[in-house]
Formats: C-alpha cells, structure tokens, sequence
C-alpha cells in the first residue's frame, strides 16, 4: 500500500507558515563577536543551530544572509556531512546527515579550518605507512 | 580490558572522522555548548572499557530490545564497544551456573567500579519469590550487585519507578531500584520503553567525565528529560490555536491538529520522544497520530485512561495556556529559556575543555 492511500496529510507546519520569528538577527552579532575574537586570538567558536528556536524560514534567511563562499566539503561519514564557507570567510555553515539522510545536528563554525577536515596526526601516520609499503613494493 | 576506544573502533571500520560528528551530534542532544563534542571524543576515545552489569529484574526485555535493535548497522552500537559488559543474561553466551560464574567474577575483578544497569522492577511479596534466578530473589541479587557498584542506571520505567508490574493492584509488591538502593548514585532512565539515544548518552557522558549526568527532582537526566513531549511538540501550534482533533478519523485529525482531547499526556510527561523521535529519527507517536501515553512519568499507567482528556491541568499546562494567549512567540520564548534552564554552559558558545564540562 502505498502512503497516498492513507487519508492522512502530513503537515508539519501551522497554515499561514511560521514565518520569522526575529531570533535569527541577533546571530549575526553574536557572529561578529566570534569572528572578531578569531582574528583577535585564533579562538575558533561554534553556534548548535539545532539548540535554538529556528524556524525553517529563520535558518534560510540566515543562509541566505550569510551566502555561499568557494569551499564546500562532503564528508562521508555514517551519513553525509556538508561543511561549507559561507560568503564570510572563516564562518562554515556545518550539516551532519544520517544514512536516510535526516539532519542529525547543524552548527555554524567560526574557524580557519573546521576541526574535522583537518586530519588526525595518528591517521597521518597510517597514511605514511601505506606509502612505505607501496614504496618496498616497486 | 582493552587499549583505548578509538583503536577498537578502528579495528572495526569506524573511522576518527564518524566518531567525531557522532560525538558532536550527541553534545547537541544532550544540550552539551558546541564544542563539547570534540573534548566528548577526545576523552571517550582514550577511555578504557569500563566493566558493566546488567541485571533484569521484573520486566518484559522491551528495554533491551530498544536498545539493541535501535538501528542497524547502529552507530548506537559503538557505545556498547565502549563498555566492557560482562553480565546480560539476554545477550551472553553463557547460561546457567556459567552466567553467574561471570557475574560474581566481574564484580569481584571490578569491585567498587562496574556500573550496574538494571531493567525491570523488584517484587517484594513474599520475600521476593515472584522473580527469582538461579534460585535467588531480585531484591537479594540487586543489593550484592549495588554494594560494589560505583553507580545505577535504572533503564526503563519499571526500574525507574516501578512501571507496569506496580500498575494497581500491584500483585507482586514491585518497587523501584531507588525504592531499595539508598546510598549509590542512580539515574533514572525512564520510559517503556526508554529512547536508545537517551541511554547512550548517559553512557557516553559516563564514559567521558566519570559521573553522571545532571538529574532532575525525579532522578532522570535533564538534558533529556528537561522539556515536555509538549514543549517541543510540532503540532503545538494547533494546541496553542485550539485546533484540536476530537476523533482519531475526523477532520481535525487528518489535518494533523493537536491531540490533546484524544488523551495525549504531552504536557505533562518528561521525554525528548519530540525532538529525537523514535527508529533512527523516523517518527513518533504523536507524528504517527496517537496521543503521548505518558510512560517516562511514574505511575502512567493508573493515569485514568489513555484515551481521556487531561483534566486536572497541572504546572506544565497552565504554562502551555499562558503561551496560548499570548500567543506562537511566546512558545518560542519559552522553549528557549527552557533550553537555557537546563544548562548554563550552552549559554556561552565557547571553547570548551573537559574540565569546564566537570564542573
Ligand atoms: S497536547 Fe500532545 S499533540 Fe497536542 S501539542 Fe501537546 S504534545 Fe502535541
Ligand atoms: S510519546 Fe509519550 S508515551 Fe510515547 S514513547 Fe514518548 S513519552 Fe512515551
């Protein structure tokens, strides 16, 4: 059977959409603070998008405010990953997916690099062994 | 025991980089600030198995298999590669004189460290004769095993609280573990049965502080149990314009409106069943159409009836009423300062280290 011949429409929303609440705006300030410190002391900060009251329309005006910068990576990972620059550089917008490609959790990053492109000095050093070994191989 | 975490990880395919957005993932849900997930990683992948117990008592092995069954392959697997678990009656090999060999040798190798997980509650009646192994009652296994354990997780709503076996008239005299256990530290993770997240979380945060997660006044974590099913309901908006459902076919109903006259006991009950839902983020009751039964509260089963209206409003609904007049934003503001209520170190989206975690 499949799901239209249940009489059931899924809404998830109220009608007359959520709409904007005005808790995305003071984001862009506390962002500015962050992006301040960075450059002040190249202390990196996080903001869990998922821990605060965002409407879907908040989280696109705040996408739409930050825009889309030249680096997007996907992480594959138990799920997809995205971690994109915004067009403020040094401000990546962070998507962790689960295999049925559910959003898990969603932050903003203010970093240089986020922590988890960065490889691990210990998965480096497995890297090297296996270019020792091609290398005995030849 | 075993070298760290992160070695036996890798051994099974789970790379540094899954760890690390699983622990992020987790941080946020236990409303951890967004940082804490990495100091979450770096301590758990150098922890060193600890040794766990599980006892089930009175019970039906829902628990367990919520837990188990979570999703496959589950990353809720990993946790349970984190612990070293050396008695579980329902997973082990071993059975009979063999099975509790294992038990009383992980509690004298580990004395004073396991933790002790139990499922089920404790009949007292007649002596405790209504649930026995091996020839020995609950109540006396669960007093040996808690002597020498450093801390109780009471997994489900029968350990919790006593659950459905304490439904009236209580037949067995069952009781809670807290009912018996004085002087352990114990968390309660209620439920019938208890969201697998929920439970690894606990783990988790077990695993990287060693201690347990900050509880509420009736012992549950409160980074999941801080907010009611109604809270963070998504039908709220319905509730809060008084668009209710009155039968399970009616208009109201196929429009998704809110469940309240139809039995949901959201506004009183403390889960995080509306924001981390059930099967691997699939869906949950209410989304599925049915009203909140209530089953992480004690007693939820002599509530007065699944299907009838709350009626005496308690705390959390004259809240949800003052929301309604004002009206959606004042939902908004509360969910908020809800959030920030359970815990002050989300307030500053700082650095966070282990230690400022600790405190
Ligand atoms: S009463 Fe139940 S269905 Fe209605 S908003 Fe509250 S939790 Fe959701
Ligand atoms: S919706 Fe209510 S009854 Fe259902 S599992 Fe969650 S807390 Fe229990």
């Amino acid at each position: 059977m499949s799901l239209d011949a249940i009489p059931i429409h899924v809404v998830n929303a109220p009608s007359g959409e959520p709409g904007l609440t005005g808790n995305a705006p003071p984001l862009l300030r506390e962002l500015l603070e962050q992006v301040r410190r960075l450059l002040d002391t190249g202390e990196p900060s996080a903001i869990d998008l998922s821990a605060l009251p965002l409407t879907p329309a908040d989280l696109d005006w705040l996408h739409d405010k930050l825009g889309s910068g030249e680096i997007a990576v996907a992480l594959q990972a138990n799920g997809e990953s995205t971690l994109n620059e915004t067009g403020c550089p040094g401000v990546w917008w962070i998507t962790h997916r689960n295999e049925q490609g559910a959003v898990t959790s969603q932050f903003i990053e203010v970093t240089f690099v986020p922590e988890l492109v960065k490889a691990h000095p210990r998965d480096v050093a497995i890297g090297q062994e296996q270019l020792e070994f091609m290398i005995s191989d030849l | 025991m075993q070298g760290p975490l992160i070695d036996t990880l890798a051994r099974q395919g789970i790379t540094r980089r899954t760890f690390l957005k699983y622990c992020a993932t987790l941080a946020s849900m236990m409303a951890l600030p967004p940082t804490a997930g990495r100091a979450m990683a770096e301590a758990m992948a150098a922890a060193r198995r600890p040794s766990v117990i599980w006892l089930p008592f009175q019970e039906c092995t829902g628990c367990t298999e919520s837990i188990t069954r979570s999703h496959s392959p589950t990353i809720e697997g990993m946790i349970f590669d984190m612990i070293s678990l050396d008695y579980q009656e329902t997973l082990m090999a071993a059975a009979g004189h063999q099975a509790e060999a294992a038990r009383a040798n992980a509690m004298k190798e580990n004395a004073g460290k396991y933790l002790l997980i139990v499922d089920g509650s404790i009949p007292l009646k007649m002596d405790g004769a209504y649930s026995c192994i091996g020839g020995r009652s609950n109540v006396d296994i669960l007093k040996e095993a808690a002597a020498g354990c450093a801390a109780i997780v009471a997994m489900g709503s029968c350990a919790s609280y006593g659950g459905i076996p304490k439904a009236n008239p209580n037949p067995t005299g069952a009781v809670s573990v807290s009912d018996i256990v004085k002087d352990k530290p114990i968390v309660n993770i209620p439920g019938c049965p208890p969201i697998p997240v929920v439970m690894t979380g606990v783990l988790a945060h077990y695993l990287t502080f060693g201690s347990l997660p900050a509880l509420d006044d009736k012992g549950r974590p409160k980074s999941f149990y801080g907010d009611t099913i109604h809270d963070r309901c998504y039908r709220r908006p319905f509730y809060d314009q008084g668009k209710f459902a009155r039968t399970f076919d009616d208009e109201g109903a196929r429009q998704g409106w809110c469940l309240f006259e139809l039995g949901c006991k959201g506004p009183v009950t403390h889960n995080a069943c509306a924001t981390v839902k059930w099967n691997g983020g699939t869906s949950w009751p209410v989304e599925s159409g049915h009203g909140c039964l209530g089953c992480s509260e004690p007693d939820f089963w002599d509530g007065g009836g699944f299907y009838k209206a709350l009626s005496a409003p308690a705390d959390p609904l004259k809240f949800a009423a003052a929301a309604a007049v004002v009206g959606a934003g004042a939902g908004v503001a509360v969910s908020f300062a809800n959030r920030a209520k359970k815990s002050a170190a989300r307030a500053s989206h700082e650095t966070t280290t282990l230690a400022d975690l600790e405190k």
